[in-house]
């Protein structure tokens, strides 16, 4: 812990700190502009926004609701964090997450009867290993044949997405009446146990934490880390100082798939109980924003996500009670990104401006004391 | 104001986020003078010139110039009040021919056909009137990529002259040249000085601005360190004006060392990013405490040289050895594993990652050690600290601690992290070493230098590539000139003369040397 404050007020850092400012600014002003779009619709801003914290915050199942969505945000960002570090930008969260879904409602569902120490563990292995051999696919293209991996992992999430929706309509359809679509339910001893009444927070929070801990860990204080991050920064220096490249390419690209395979065994395990098809609502793509907007840093991340996910809670809290539409908070995120997409632009000119000031401040002051 | 100043600058300040490039300089050059601006790198010599040109804004102070005081600073305003700045990296368009690029920007047209079609004829024309006006031998039908460093340069010159220029600024224009090329060069100058017109050179190599120059000024940290008549000086006296401190120029000692073969390369072929041979059948021997210098105008093939021997591009024939162990197919890792370190051309693309903090960047290639990382996994951040330390403070890096991004030091602070890493494997016995002090100033040149050395003493057998043929004659035991990607001649740095070792950059092979000479 001590180390941890340390860096985070050391020199280092300071750099971040101006970053967060500016983050803080631009989050200020789209709740602003928000405020403003509210007026001329006719809300009361205030009220819209205390209805939106309200129903974020403002119950025991409210925030349980908001601490499952943190989950899924802080999982997916951190998958998109660990590849985009070492610079490959995994877009094929989705298609992973779906597989892993799909590995672990069927691992879950064949292994019913079998006591859940067991089980869920290898479920957990299952899911992990779905999303991350599907993920070391286009890391290996990348590294063999130079295909750009934006391209294969965006294909590759349709690939994924309608296998396991062809898997849970056809083969795998579950006997049970009345379902649609979806495959066999896994045994109810498995499912994870709900933290808060009717809130769907679930043990998968002690997981997550876990996963983001050791992430973070791993990232930031192991060899491995460190070899991915500079790799990252620098393609041509990594190989310069002859590290492995092709295996820190495939390495990360399997921790971020397996992460994904693991947010989609939350789901059925969590939640669904069974595989269905609309078992992701492009989660990945939210986690992947969070990610960018955070500049790939862990500890960012998971912070970040609380926020992201309370304005997504709060604001169907909000259509209901004040009857503001719940797009708004659409809008609002759409703010903030654009913000924060032009942060590095307007910081520099804000810099620049104020050190010209600076200088012609104190080299006014040297000549009236020289005088 | 009187008639005869061509420039007058007072007070120039120019603050930059976090530095002040310029400080409160004051300075008037004459007219038809050749004035040369000295300084080391990073002094503010080209921010300077920069201001003069319009390029940058002044937070501060006033430019006058012809007589006429500048009220905004635009590269187009620069131009008609009478300032053409030749670039250090020529902007001229490659497929263009010569003519072409000096009427860019002012074509003419063909008065017949509505005034828009380009007129040729007229372009070559009006290049041959200036050609003829300032003796500036140049073919204005050649096309511009056929051209050598040197005559690209005069294109370059006459596109400044070809805009009304009386003011020419020219930015570190030997650099790229050679020997019988800066030789020219000066000629030009001399005749344009001659014409009425004022020169401004910057540079850093002080026998140049002894040779050339009528007053120097010299910058040092941004601040003005003095103004001087050429002839009153000496180049001892000018360097320790621009370090502020007397220099001691004395050789760096060099023990006898024992010679056994480290580095053999043999019938190595390698071609270059677009596929073309680079390197041509290549023979070299580098021994154990001994530097070889390779000598060379830059695009010989030096960069695939360096690159196949580390590993980082492929070998099409031939075979490398590295203490009798052959490293042609093997991987970079493989490579420094076995004893080789590299001192890349390119330190910011190649040599470091600016957005990673020092100790990031010098721990690499130790992260695996077990005394840095504990099962080869946890980072023991405490020894790496104090590892990173010792070898800032040995090398005499200036910045606010190993915690602060490389990005963030100068050039030659960059310079002596990436030297201090590559010299800081125990059990490596041979380099490669390329533009070592490529933009460094004099103090950070020979701290270098000397580490260079020290390591040749110590037994290392050293490949030194450099385009500064200075640097190749004051380290190396071994002259070899590159040309076209092959070694034409062999010199003794103690006995060859620079002039011969040009001459040898320039031709195919020991023969035409010596039937030239």
């Amino acid at each position: 812990m001590r180390e941890f404050l340390n860096e985070l007020f050391t020199k280092r850092y300071k750099y971040d700190f101006s970053y967060i400012l500016s983050l803080s600014i631009s989050i200020l002003l789209a709740l602003i502009l928000g405020a403003v779009i509210m007026l001329i619709l006719g809300y009361n801003p205030i009220e819209g926004y205390g209805a939106l914290i309200k129903g974020a915050f403002g119950s025991p199942r409210g925030i349980g609701d908001t601490l499952a969505k943190t989950v899924t945000l802080a999982m997916t960002g951190l998958a998109m964090a660990v590849a985009a570090k070492a610079g490959m930008f995994n877009v094929g969260g989705e298609g992973q997450l779906f597989l892993g879904a799909m590995a672990a409602a069927i691992v879950g569902a064949e292994l019913t009867g079998v006591s859940p120490i067991i089980a869920i563990p290898l479920c957990l292995l299952a899911a992990m290993a779905a999303g991350g051999a599907y993920a070391s696919i286009p890391a290996v293209l990348k590294v063999r044949l130079g295909v750009n991996e934006v391209i294969t992992t965006i294909m590759m999430n349709s690939i994924a997405i309608y296998l396991c929706v062809y898997l849970s309509n056809g083969p795998l359809k579950t006997t049970e009446r009345g379902i649609a679509s979806g495959t066999q339910a896994i045994d109810p001893e498995f499912k994870f146990t709900r933290l808060i009444t009717s809130s769907t927070l679930t043990q998968s929070i002690f997981i997550a934490a876990v996963i983001a801990l050791v992430v973070w860990y791993f990232m930031s204080k192991t060899a491995q880390g460190y070899e991915q991050r500079l790799t990252g920064q620098n393609y041509e220096f990594s190989r310069y100082s002859g590290f492995k490249t092709n295996r820190i390419a495939i390495i990360s690209m399997i921790i971020s798939g397996a992460i994904c395979g693991l947010v989609g065994m939350f789901e059925v395990f969590g939640i669904h109980g069974r595989f269905i098809e609309s078992i992701s609502k492009e989660f990945y793509f939210d986690g992947m924003l969070v990610a960018m907007i955070m500049r790939y840093n862990p500890i960012g991340i998971v912070v970040i996500s609380i926020f992201f996910a309370a304005l997504k809670m709060g604001s169907t809290a909000m259509e209901m009670k004040v009857g503001i539409s719940s797009e708004l908070i659409l809008v609002v995120q759409s703010i903030i990104i654009f913000f924060m997409a032009a942060e590095n632009g307007i910081s520099r000119i804000l810099k620049e401006k104020a050190a010209i000031r600076k200088a012609k401040r104190e080299y006014l002051a040297a000549k009236a004391g020289n005088v | 104001m009187s008639n005869d100043i061509a420039v007058n600058m007072k007070n120039i300040t120019v603050r930059f986020v976090e530095t002040l490039a310029n400080d409160d300089i004051s300075l008037s050059i004459k007219k038809g003078e050749i004035f040369a601006i000295v300084g080391e790198n990073g002094a503010g010599k080209t921010t300077l010139m920069n201001v003069l040109a319009g390029q940058i804004q002044p937070t501060l102070g006033s430019v006058e110039i012809l007589g006429s005081t500048v009220t905004t600073f635009s590269p187009t305003a620069a131009i008609k009040a009478g300032i053409g700045m030749v670039h250090q990296h020529f902007m001229l368009i490659d497929s263009f021919t010569v003519a072409q690029n000096i009427v860019l920007g002012h074509e003419p047209k063909k008065p017949a056909k509505f005034g828009i079609f380009f007129d040729n004829k007229a372009a070559v024309r009006f290049t041959e009137d200036l050609i003829r006006e300032y003796g500036l031998e140049v073919p204005p039908n050649a096309r511009v990529r056929d051209l050598g460093v040197g005559l690209q340069q005069r294109v370059e010159i006459l596109k400044a002259l070809a805009l009304g220029s009386k003011v020419l600024i020219l930015d570190e224009p030997t650099a790229v040249l050679t020997p019988s090329e800066t030789d020219e060069l000066f000629k030009i100058i001399r005749k344009l000085k001659e014409k009425g017109h004022t020169i401004i050179i910057i540079t850093h190599k002080l026998y140049e601005v002894m040779e050339i120059s009528d007053r120097v000024a010299v910058l040092r940290a941004g601040k003005l360190a003095g103004i001087e008549e050429t002839k009153n000086l000496s180049e001892s006296k000018l360097a320790s004006m621009m370090v502020g401190h007397e220099l001691s120029f004395e050789s760096i000692p060099r023990d006898e060392t024992v010679k056994t073969p480290v580095l053999d390369i043999k019938n190595l072929t390698v071609s270059n990013a677009r596929g073309l041979i680079a390197i041509n059948d290549l023979n070299l021997t580098i021994n154990s405490g001994e530097i070889v210098g390779i000598a060379g105008v830059e695009g010989n093939g030096q960069s695939e040289l360096a690159q196949a021997i580390t590993g980082l591009r492929p070998a099409l024939k031939g075979s490398i050895y590295l203490n009798g162990i052959e490293i042609t197919k093997q991987s970079p890792e493989k490579i420094r594993k076995l004893g080789l370190a590299h001192i890349p051309e390119d330190r910011i693309k190649t040599g470091l990652s600016k957005q990673a903090s020092i100790w990031e960047n010098l721990l690499v290639g130790k992260q695996r050690r077990r005394e840095f990382a504990w099962l080869k996994l946890h980072l023991r951040r405490d020894k790496i600290s104090k590892y990173s330390k010792e070898v800032y403070n040995q090398f005499d890096v200036r910045g606010a601690g190993i915690h602060i991004p490389v990005g963030s030091l100068s050039g030659g602070n960059m310079q002596k992290i990436v030297v201090g890493r590559e010299f800081s494997f125990e059990n490596t016995r041979a380099y490669v070493i390329s533009q070592p002090t490529r933009g460094l100033d004099i103090a950070a040149m020979q701290f270098i230098h000397k580490q260079i050395i020290n390591k040749r003493n110590e037994g290392a057998a050293i490949l030194l590539i450099s385009a500064d043929l200075d640097e190749i004659f004051m380290l190396s035991d071994r002259i070899c000139t590159l040309f076209e990607g092959k070694i034409t001649a062999e010199f003794d740095p103690k006995t060859a003369s620079k002039e011969k070792v040009g001459l040898a950059m320039l031709t195919h092979s020991k023969e035409e040397v010596c039937e030239n000479s």
